[in-house]
């Protein structure tokens, strides 16, 4: 059996709208809607990031949002938050309350508990909240950064301008170096003379040289030929076996 | 004529045609909001019409939401990651893509589907004198033919819209568990944190002023039409280019409202 038009138009229509009530009762409940809750009250020194509506967080999860805001006769920022009933354990007398506003991202009223033994907050006690600041506490983090910075790169000048003194001056190194080059140019030049000259007498010694071992070899040869005078006036002596010999 | 002459002729005429089609809506909309409009004939229209714009088209619409949505929260979900703004997943999935995309999507693609087509099938009966012998019958054009029409416009834009979010979620689901290792119950508080009342009061009403914008203006285009065939094109796409220009000024009207 075909099904008619009329009943597939229903059955899109009400399963459609019924699975939206259903979605929309869902997210009631689970925002607390149907619950009852508690309200209780803030203080701070500002208003300053704070909004109707902001969440109050307990370890991470929503537990409350911001009611209302209004000023006191002093002038103090009068918070008023609305926690459901089933996260009003989580608030106690010695709970405190920390307006955070991060970097990046919503502010939150951040709940901690250190003793959740303690007795329950009296909706009527106003208790004061403190403001953490991720942009003031990251500018202050980096401002002694910034002045570090800035010393150095003073000194880095201060050092700059004496080095250059010290170098380029009238007084500096590079000026004395140049002085000192161009005199040991100078004295290269005198020592190249006699380098020239001492070239100039090595060749005169070595020719010097050669000459000796010719005196030299004349000088062996004129011992050789008195060695053999010798021998001879031995021989001679030797002959005449006497023991005087006469001179002339 | 002189030429301030000629620019304050063109802007007397808009502002005339301007308030003519707000006249029109004005009309329209206090008769759909009237109990003795819906007789049996204008009932019979109106499941027709929703047959046709919602009911025939959602396997389709729902194919297309899931590549295009599974698409568009892997991009998004990715670029988060890249960012280091995982934190910030709930609100982007609430208040862009589930607010904002969703209505916007289905409006382009009823737009494109039903708008157009209503647009040339009433200015083919204005061609035709069906509205005229409609008239002579004394049959009312606007409970007979605008009223359904309009309605289906709202209902299918609110219904398929909040179709294209559930869908979005869902792959929702997956993506952030592919993509940051998130679980479902801790994805659902997530979604269940980001989301306001304000917000979905908001998108609901921009879903239904885009229905009916959509279906009424490309009716009031198609009426304008003369008694010559070549007159059809010409009133269809100045219809549709109003119906653009509808759709930005309601996008634009709506982040006004939020933003207050």
């Amino acid at each position: 059996m075909p099904i008619s038009r009329e009943y597939k138009v229903g059955v899109f229509v009400i399963g459609t709208a019924a699975t939206i009530l259903l979605a929309l009762l869902f997210l009631a409940a689970q925002k607390g809607f149907f619950q009852t809750s508690h309200t209780y009250t803030l203080s701070c020194r500002t208003g300053d990031g704070l909004a109707v509506g902001m969440p109050v967080v307990f370890s991470g999860f929503d537990i409350g949002r911001v009611h209302s805001l209004e000023l006191d006769d002093k002038g103090a920022v009068l918070i008023k938050i609305r926690v459901p009933d089933k996260h009003a354990k989580w608030i106690r007398q010695d709970s405190f309350f920390v307006l955070y506003r991060p970097l990046i991202g919503a502010a939150r009223i951040v709940v901690n508990t250190d003793h959740l033994e303690s007795p329950p907050l009296a909706e009527d006690k106003i208790a004061e909240v403190y403001v953490v600041n991720d942009i003031n506490d990251a500018i202050e983090k980096i401002q002694p950064l910034l002045e570090t910075i800035e010393r150095l790169s003073r000194r880095i000048d201060s050092m700059a301008a004496k080095t250059d003194e010290q170098v380029f001056g009238r007084e500096g190194t590079l000026p004395q170096l140049n002085k000192i080059l161009k005199d040991a140019a100078g004295k290269l030049e005198k020592l190249e003379t006699t380098v020239d000259n001492l070239n100039k007498i090595s060749k005169d010694a070595a020719e010097g040289t050669q000459d000796l071992g010719a005196l030299r070899a004349d000088i062996d040869e004129v011992a050789q030929t008195l060695n053999k005078v010798s021998r001879d006036i031995d021989a001679l002596l030797y002959k005449q076996k006497k023991p005087e010999i006469k001179l002339p | 004529m002189s030429i301030p002459e000629k620019i304050g002729n063109y802007i007397s005429g808009r502002i005339q045609a301007l308030a003519r089609m707000i006249f029109f809506a004005v009309k329209v909309f206090r008769r759909v909001m009237t109990p003795a409009t819906y007789n049996s004939a204008t009932r019979t229209v109106l499941i027709n019409q929703i047959y046709f714009t919602s009911v025939q088209i959602l396997p389709v619409f729902l194919l297309v939401s899931a590549v295009v949505g599974s698409l568009f929260i892997g991009v998004v979900f990715q670029a988060l990651k890249n960012l280091g703004l995982v934190s910030l997943l709930g609100n982007v999935l609430m208040g862009l893509i589930v607010t904002e995309l969703s209505p916007f999507f289905t409006v382009l693609l009823i737009t494109l589907r039903s708008g157009a087509a209503i647009n040339a099938e009433i200015a083919a009966m204005q061609v035709n004198r069906e509205i005229k012998a409609l008239e002579v019958f004394r049959i009312d054009i606007i409970d007979y033919l605008l009223a359904p029409r309009v309605v289906n416009g709202i209902i299918s834009v609110v219904l398929l819209s909040f179709l294209f979010s559930i869908v979005l979620m869902t792959s929702g689901i997956l993506f952030s568990r592919v993509i940051f290792g998130i679980s479902t119950d801790v994805y659902v508080n997530i979604l269940l944190n980001s989301t306001n009342f304000s917000d979905i009061v908001v998108a609901l009403l921009k879903c239904a002023a885009f229905g009916f914008f959509i279906t009424l203006i490309p009716i009031y285009s198609g009426l304008q039409a003369t008694h010559e065939l070549t007159s059809i094109p010409i009133v269809v796409s100045r219809g549709m280019v109003r119906v653009f220009a509808a759709i930005l000024v309601i996008e634009v009207l709506s982040l006004l409202i939020r933003l207050l």
